[in-house]
């Protein structure tokens, strides 16, 4: 028997890599010294409590604030680049293409004023589909793929539930294939019944397409449900981190056994 | 005989910072090895550390010292250091953790949570299901229940969903945590047989059972943790 573990697969490379990032507002910690690498299929999970910095992460992450240091790799056309290091529309461009945000706030990812049809529409079109066609039926299949009925295409996302603008916003994130997904609290303001219906279908979305994501949330139970590793912040730093039943189950920092003792079994 | 699965050196023990920061030992040094088709029964009174003894094997626990090697293929891992993405891996293909509770998705079905793994594992459609529907007819689970998802179930009918899920294409290492503990005497049996039809296709069985009479007919050797008992 071998001593040490051995690769038994071949390891594809990480399609982002954060290395010691760093945010900070004046004096204050936004997150200090985070590093980690995450795989195409996988799904990270950032847990803490408000202020911990899992949100300042994230906007570093994906591409939103640039960070007072460090560094964040995202691989491209199989070489690694540095998402501050390269001119700004070239950001703006893979952050259109390559990877999508999942706002809390649904209207923070929607065109309130524009159809549900043309919220998803206009995402193909961002990607070169030009035929007028073929982008309604796509966009028809992704609404009936998130669950909204075909005859709503055209209203307009005001017109609908919460529930239904995050399932809206989903599909508009999600229409453009991207290999990685960043998404904020995505069932945070829903109610519970709803919640349930949008996790089993992120489930089955990211476990089909499988992209890679990274999800902030402060509910333990959607972080065990949707996510392979956890990340525990608190304070800005990383607490405690690792594979997510690993964490919840046998939690080792004092602050991530006082996360997960407190919460009530339902 | 090929060995499945190696432990070196366990030893466990709980810190629990809101509570005075008391430390519970649980046990040392617990080292042992386990070949194919063979069942191992761990042994010993409640709180010698059974279960945290199963965990760690599946990775759910961290040790405190110690390593877990599993076959995992040609290979073996570390389960103790492998990287996260590396035991999900292998607990895909190679290692397998049956408990007696089901561990319920909102609205996924009887049906497609015991035809998962075999998807995971590049089974085809048609023959998960076929293999699924084989096996909750065996274990006894009413077929107007396969469409439904379990989370109205019994605690009865939940562990059958389990026990046909992780029993339909078994993993050439099982770890089982009371998985009879709530069946009647027929569905029992049907659960005896599984093991021992895991076993007989060479997969290697550690597990927890309470029941003195299924113990008996499952094990082919016991290992008795109370000699490993750590000192408090």
């Amino acid at each position: 028997m071998r001593e040490s573990s051995t690769p038994v697969i071949a390891d594809p490379d990480p399609i982002l890599i954060a290395k010691n990032v760093t945010k900070h507002y004046g004096e204050r910690i936004g997150c200090e010294d985070v590093s980690f690498s995450l795989w195409p299929g996988e799904v990270l999970g950032i847990v803490g409590e408000s202020g911990s910095g899992k949100s300042t992460l994230l906007r570093c992450l994906a591409g939103i604030d640039r960070p007072t240091s460090g560094e964040i790799l995202f691989r491209h056309e199989g070489e690694p680049i540095s998402l501050f290091n390269i001119p700004e529309p070239t950001r703006r461009k893979l952050m259109r293409t390559e990877w999508g945000i999942v706002h809390q706030n649904p209207r923070d990812g929607l065109r309130m004023d524009v159809s549900a049809g043309g919220n998803v529409g206009e995402r193909l079109m961002d990607r070169g589909d030009r035929h007028y066609g073929k982008i309604r039926r796509s966009a028809m299949e992704w609404l009936t793929r998130v669950e909204i009925n075909e005859d709503r295409i055209d209203d307009r996302p005001r017109q609908f539930s919460g529930g239904m603008q995050q399932r809206l916003q989903i599909a508009r994130v999600l229409v453009p294939e991207p290999r990685l997904v960043f998404m904020d609290e995505p069932t945070g303001g829903l109610d519970v019944s709803v919640q349930a219906r949008l996790l089993d279908l992120l489930r089955v979305l990211v476990r089909d397409l499988g992209i890679a994501a990274v999800i902030v949330t402060h509910d333990l139970a959607v972080a065990r449900l949707l996510t392979d590793r956890l990340m525990v912040m608190k304070g800005g730093y990383v607490v405690e981190e690792g594979l997510t039943d690993q964490v919840l189950d046998d939690p080792h920092h004092a602050y991530t056994q006082l996360l997960t003792s407190a919460v009530l079994a339902a | 005989m090929t060995t499945m699965l190696k432990a070196e050196g366990l030893t466990k023990q709980f810190v629990l910072h809101h509570q005075d920061s008391v430390t519970l030992p649980v046990f040392a040094e617990v080292s042992f090895s386990v070949d194919q088709s063979e069942a191992v029964i761990l042994h010993g009174p409640s709180g010698v550390g059974k279960s945290t003894l199963l965990r760690i094997l599946y990775g759910n626990y961290r040790p405190s010292k110690g390593h877990v090697h599993i076959r995992h293929g040609q290979d073996f891992i570390d389960i103790v250091t492998a990287t996260p993405r590396r035991v999900l891996e292998a607990r895909r293909k190679s290692i397998g953790f049956v408990s007696q509770f089901l561990r319920v998705i909102p609205r996924v079905k009887t049906i497609e949570i015991v035809k998962d793994p075999m998807l995971a594992r590049g089974v085809s459609d048609a023959e998960a299901t076929h293999r699924a529907r084989d096996m909750l007819a065996r274990l006894n689970l009413p077929e107007r229940l396969w469409t439904l998802a379990p989370s109205t179930f019994s605690g009865g009918e939940q562990q059958r969903v389990n026990i046909a899920r992780s029993f339909v294409d078994p993993s050439p290492i099982l770890l089982l945590d009371e998985p009879t503990a709530s069946l009647d005497a027929a569905n029992r049996d049907v659960v005896v047989e599984l093991i021992a039809e895991a076993r007989q296709r060479g997969s290697a069985i550690i597990g927890i059972f309470h029941d003195e009479a299924v113990r008996d007919r499952v094990a082919t050797r016991r290992l008795d943790l109370t000699t490993y008992k750590a000192a408090a």
